[in-house]
């Protein structure tokens, strides 16, 4: 909201200056984002006036004024404005004067004419974005007076944003009554003395929906005289407060809604059928508006009818059908309290944002109606002259609201301060408020036009920021000695993301609303939809972490990155037994070579088992790495002969696998490995407990088995552990060879084994006759031949 | 014995000018060897009379010691020496860069939270998390927000298609939790993704939030004041950052405050990042409103309690200098590097 400095110091004028207001409003709760000039420097900027046009003898388009503009003796002035004619006033700018954007205006000859200065648009002197030609002043502006000085002299405006809660602050009087109560001072209230009738032309009125419209006054006013225009100084008030003209009977009551925050409307009484009704609308009714849209409306939405049709969104927009135009010389009036309830939310769905339904949704005066009504009626008595008729007054009985309680304990306990009792009196007294003594502090009853002072504390706030929140101290809250739990068995998050950064992973974070397609590509199934996205791309929960890190690999490989090896945590989202699941994940994703490129290590692409050896990095921190089961299972992201679920227990623990190579090829990106565990049953470790460790030697023996490509590693592990028994302290698989003298349907793997014996120092003989044991088992278990 | 001392003579010479330990052990063997001149000359003491025997024999003994340690020395330093050579041949070129992985790097998000959430922890605060699918209940009605409030409206809410739930549109939803289950008094900060319909410079739909509670018996803003002071003069490690309360509305705090800090890129003289107005809005925050106590059954009467929020991106800002928010999302991997 933008409000002129001296339509404010009309209602009240402390000895500051706008910048000081502005920095007490803030601090109050009422923020001033910006203090601005309301003029540009307008350097020798005149009212002129346009004596006599003559077209230029060499230029179409251009025209040779003679202009008086208070100098005594007539200008001669080329101007190239459409709208140029005898009689007409506007602003001119002397030789030597500047335009606001800096360029400067000289005697100069325009296709061999004299020209003494420049007649001006309001675009070109940064008034509004009009670019109608020049900007034409009334007819009485007093010529050869500064522009500058004709529009009221020079302002500031103050941009203001008003939290929701404060419909109240949403006008000239309600920021003036801010600073009333900051400075200690009363406001000067504009004349709203009734205008007595002077016909007796009334509307029937029939409120059908009290619950949205507690109060409608309404009155005619006959024979406005339709040649009148809007005042300089009121068109001007506007385009301070950013509202462009339209009409003198609208500018009046924009007018009195920024002065008093009262939305008014006017009607052309001539297209209103015999009375003013208002009701909900019926489903299907429509209306055109005055902005050209012709919603269909249903019976949430309240509007003002008359006893044929729609004349207007009650609160919001008035229709074209009834609207005040050229010509227009009887007119209806109407000022209306419309219930919070009832707007809130309609314009935003009609499209419609308008000054009115902004400030009924936020609440306005319940008792500013009259006020508002004779405001306008003296106006328009001024400006358009008029036979006003009497007011009718619909009013819902108004309940008293019942007082809130204000301890005077509760004050100091809550801010931390002492505020004296009679700061408190004076504040709620300026604030509209004065409260009454009571036992224990005051009672308070808040004003029609203070919808958001239900409870004591909001007292609390209405003191304290008057008072002045910088005045609080700092205290540190002593507290309960508590502490919290440290379970020792869960790990740390933290220590699963330090190990994926040790091994090179960057963390990422993505959006938790993904593309639907890609999704569906990735998982074979539709997520969770949201109803309102905020674009096509980002329309449903995720199923799978995959898809961000799918989308980043996407991203980035558009720039040029080659190795990419990215993770994330956070909630996947998916249905179970009609439920939603909000699980926590870590997922994470390899592209390229698997080091970075350097000197001492191979430069080869990063593949399964490298991710593989990472997910294995992560159990192991819990201690679970030795109960993973790693089994082959399809997956629709996943190459269907590179992909493996893990399950840690019989409970599944997640994925792992090469993204499926066609997947790769439509999404246009290189081939990558994946994995995505759930987080819970990875953070679930073990306390440890120490065991003594065997100070016998060990002994390393090895073995190469040639078996059939069918017979899985984890196949040989399991045979050699059993058959090896306790004194097989480690076992690995150290090498893996297909090629010449192995069948081609076969392997070679060697197979490393520590064995220790924890009592005793193992003898080569009982070495011998565990590996042959060892050996044995291969041989009848998996067909394995023993190489030497 | 003139004979002896010349060959003596002749031994150390022939011990010093030797530069291997090929040639020392031949000099070894050429005196002290079966056949040496020395055990030679050791052999021919039995021709001489009894008498000179003895005396010869020690003066013999004496010059062959003499020998040996001379020959000990030379090969002392001649192993020495070999050494060296060997092991100045095996010289690496240790500006070489090492072998291995280079460490990634974690958001710059994920940095501000855990140094948020470190600095309340030694304030006795717990760290509690949520859903980010929520219902009404926990976000709104809970909160104080009234059905017919525009604030509810205007917070551009993310609604599902098939399900009367929300995606959290701040993590206060988790205070609503905490509170519910273990009641009074609480410390508990909630971190965490939230989400509002909104997408431009300065907003991305999604975001992050660390949101504090603090509800015991005689709490007031001059508590909450001396705890955010501490807070962000140890966020920003700076001990003299100023702090000013601004009344604002926050549904679920009343009186409500947004809080600035003096601006900590022109201490306040004006700049482009706050605007010239020398403050820089960090949080919002405020006493716990009775109504919002009330929903988690807390008597209201009997205790008081204080709730702040902070963005953390706003703080990646502040911090880290990352003016366009819709950077942390893009997750372009060379500005995420520059947090590791
Ligand atoms: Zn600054």
């Amino acid at each position: 909201m933008k409000i002129s400095e001296n339509w404010l110091r009309e209602f009240i004028n402390p000895a500051a200056d706008a910048h000081a207001l502005a920095e007490r409003l803030t601090l109050a709760g009422i923020e001033v984002t910006s203090v601005t000039d309301a003029l540009p420097p307008l350097d020798r900027v005149m009212v002129g006036e346009v004596k006599s046009v003559l077209p230029h003898p060499d230029a179409d388009k251009l025209n040779i004024c003679q202009v008086e503009a208070g100098s005594g003796r007539l200008l001669q002035i080329v101007c190239g404005a459409p709208n140029v004619h005898a009689g007409i006033k506007a602003p001119v700018i002397l030789p030597g004067g500047r335009l606001p954007d800096g360029s400067e205006i000289r005697k100069a000859k325009l296709r061999g004419m004299e020209s003494e200065g420049m007649l001006c648009s309001a675009h070109e002197l940064a008034l509004t974005d009009d670019h109608l030609g020049l900007m034409v002043l009334p007819a009485d502006t007093p010529v050869g007076k500064t522009l500058t000085a004709v529009l009221g002299g020079a302002d500031k405006i103050m941009e203001i944003e008003v939290t929701p809660n404060r419909g109240d602050c949403l006008s000239v009087l309600g920021i003036a009554r801010e600073l009333g109560a900051l400075y200690d001072q009363d406001l000067k209230i504009p004349d709203a003395k009734p205008i007595a009738a002077v016909i007796k032309d009334m509307l029937p009125v029939k409120v059908e929906a009290p619950e949205g419209c507690r109060a409608f006054a309404g009155r005619i006013i006959r024979d406005l005289n339709s040649r009148a225009t809007t005042p300089l100084w009121l068109c001007e008030r506007l385009r301070r407060s950013g509202v462009r003209p339209i009409h003198p009977v609208v500018d009046i009551t924009q007018y009195v809604m920024l002065e008093l925050g009262q939305p008014m409307h006017a009607y052309d009484c001539t297209h209103i059928e015999g009375g003013i009704v208002v009701r909900w609308a019926r489903t299907g009714e429509r209306i055109k508006l005055l902005e050209g849209s012709e919603p269909e409306l249903d019976k949430n939405v309240l509007v003002i009818a008359d006893h044929r049709r729609v004349l207007g969104l009650a609160g919001i927009m008035g229709g074209s059908g009834s609207a005040v135009q050229d010509g227009t010389v009887d007119i209806y009036l109407e000022c209306a309290w419309f219930s919070p309830t009832a707007i809130s939310g309609r314009s935003r769905r009609l499209g419609l944002q308008t000054e009115a339904g902004y400030r009924f949704e936020r609440g306005v005066d319940l008792q500013g109606q009259l006020r508002a009504m004779e405001r306008a009626t003296r106006l328009l008595m001024e400006i358009t002259g008029g036979k006003p008729g009497p007011v009718t007054v619909m009013e819902e009985p108004r309940r008293q609201p019942s007082p809130v309680r204000l301890r005077r304990a509760r004050l100091e306990k809550l801010l931390g301060i002492a505020v004296p009792g009679n700061d408190v009196v004076r504040i709620l007294s300026r604030l509209g408020m004065p409260p009454q003594a009571a036992a224990d502090g005051w009672d308070v009853v808040p004003p029609g036009y203070r919808f958001d002072i239900e409870v004591e504390e909001d007292l609390v706030e209405e003191v304290g920021r008057i008072h002045g929140y910088n005045l609080i101290p700092s205290l540190q809250y002593p507290g309960s000695a508590s502490m919290a739990l440290l379970p020792e068995k869960r790990l740390d998050m933290r220590r699963l993301q330090e190990t994926l950064v040790q091994r090179g992973y960057q963390e990422v974070i993505t959006y938790s609303f993904v593309d639907p397609e890609l999704q569906r590509r990735l998982t074979g199934q539709q997520g969770i939809a949201l109803a309102n996205p905020i674009a096509a791309d980002l329309a449903e929960m995720r199923l799978s972490l995959w898809v961000g890190l799918v989308q980043t690999l996407r991203y980035n490989r558009n720039r040029q990155q080659a190795r990419v090896r990215i993770f994330e945590t956070g909630l996947r989202f998916i249905l179970e037994h009609n439920d939603i699941k909000q699980e926590n994940v870590i997922a994470g994703l390899i592209t390229g070579p698997q080091y970075p490129l350097q000197w001492g290590l191979p430069d080869r692409p990063a593949d399964f088992a490298d991710l593989k050896g990472d997910v294995e990095a992560l159990l192991a921190l819990s201690g679970n790495l030795e109960r993973l089961e790693v089994l082959p299972a399809p997956h629709p992201a996943l190459h269907p002969s590179q992909s493996a679920q893990l399950w840690l227990e019989g409970t599944d623990l997640g994925w792992l696998g090469v993204l499926h190579p066609q997947i790769a090829k439509i999404l246009d990106i290189p081939s990558a490995v994946v994995f995505e565990l759930k987080l819970e049953p990875l953070l679930m470790g073990r306390l440890p407990h120490s065991r003594e460790v065997s100070r016998f030697p060990p002994i390393r023996r090895d073995l190469a088995v040639v078996v059939d490509e069918t017979v899985t590693a984890a196949q040989l592990l399991q045979a050699a552990r059993a058959s090896g028994g306790a004194v097989v302290q480690d076992l690995r698989i150290f090498d893996i060879y297909r090629g010449p003298g192995i069948d081609s349907r076969r392997k070679s793997v060697a197979l490393g084994l520590i064995l220790q014996d924890s009592s005793r120092t193992l003898t080569n003989e009982a070495a011998d006759a565990v590996m042959a044991q060892v050996a044995e088992r291969l041989r009848c278990e998996l067909g394995a031949t023993i190489r030497d | 014995m003139q004979h002896l001392d010349d060959l003596i003579r002749e031994a150390h010479r022939r011990i010093d000018t030797s530069t291997t330990l090929v040639a020392l052990n031949d000099v070894r063997v050429h005196y002290l060897g079966r056949k040496g001149v020395l055990t030679e000359q050791l052999k021919s003491l039995g021709a001489l009379p009894a008498a000179e025997r003895a005396g010869a024999g020690q003066y013999i003994n004496d010059a062959k010691r003499l020998v040996n340690e001379a020959l000990d020395r030379r090969k002392q330093v001649l192993e020495q020496t070999e050494l060296d050579a060997k092991l100045t041949a095996q010289a690496l070129d240790i500006t070489l860069p090492g072998r291995g992985h280079e460490p990634g790097g974690l958001h710059p998000v994920t940095r501000l939270l855990a140094r948020v959430q470190a600095l309340f922890e030694r304030m006795g605060f717990r760290m509690e998390t949520g859903p980010e699918i929520e219902d009404e209940f926990h976000n709104f009605d809970a909160l104080n927000f009234k059905l017919d409030h525009p604030a509810r409206a205007a917070m551009d809410t993310f609604y599902l298609r098939d399900w009367p739930l929300l995606l959290r549109t701040h993590t206060s939803p988790v205070q609503i939790r905490a509170m519910l289950a273990y009641g009074a008094p609480i410390r508990v900060i909630a971190p965490g993704r939230t989400f509002r319909h909104d997408s431009d410079v300065t907003h991305t739909p999604m975001f992050h939030q660390v949101e504090g509670l603090l509800v015991d018996e005689g709490v007031s803003m001059a508590h909450l004041r001396g705890t955010l002071s501490l807070f962000l003069q140890h966020f920003f490690e700076r001990d003299d950052l100023q702090l000013r309360f601004r009344p604002s509305y926050f549904p679920f705090v009343e009186p409500g405050a947004e809080v600035d800090i003096r601006c900590i890129f022109c201490d306040g003289g004006g700049c482009r990042i706050c605007k010239q107005g020398g403050w820089l809005e960090v949080l919002g925050c405020g006493l716990v409103h009775p109504n919002v106590l009330r929903a988690c059954k807390i008597n209201p009467e009997r205790y008081t309690g204080w709730a702040f929020g902070l963005g953390v991106e706003r703080l990646g800002m502040l911090r880290y200098g990352i003016s366009d928010m819709r950077m942390n999302f893009e997750n372009d991997i060379r500005f995420l590097q520059q947090f590791r």
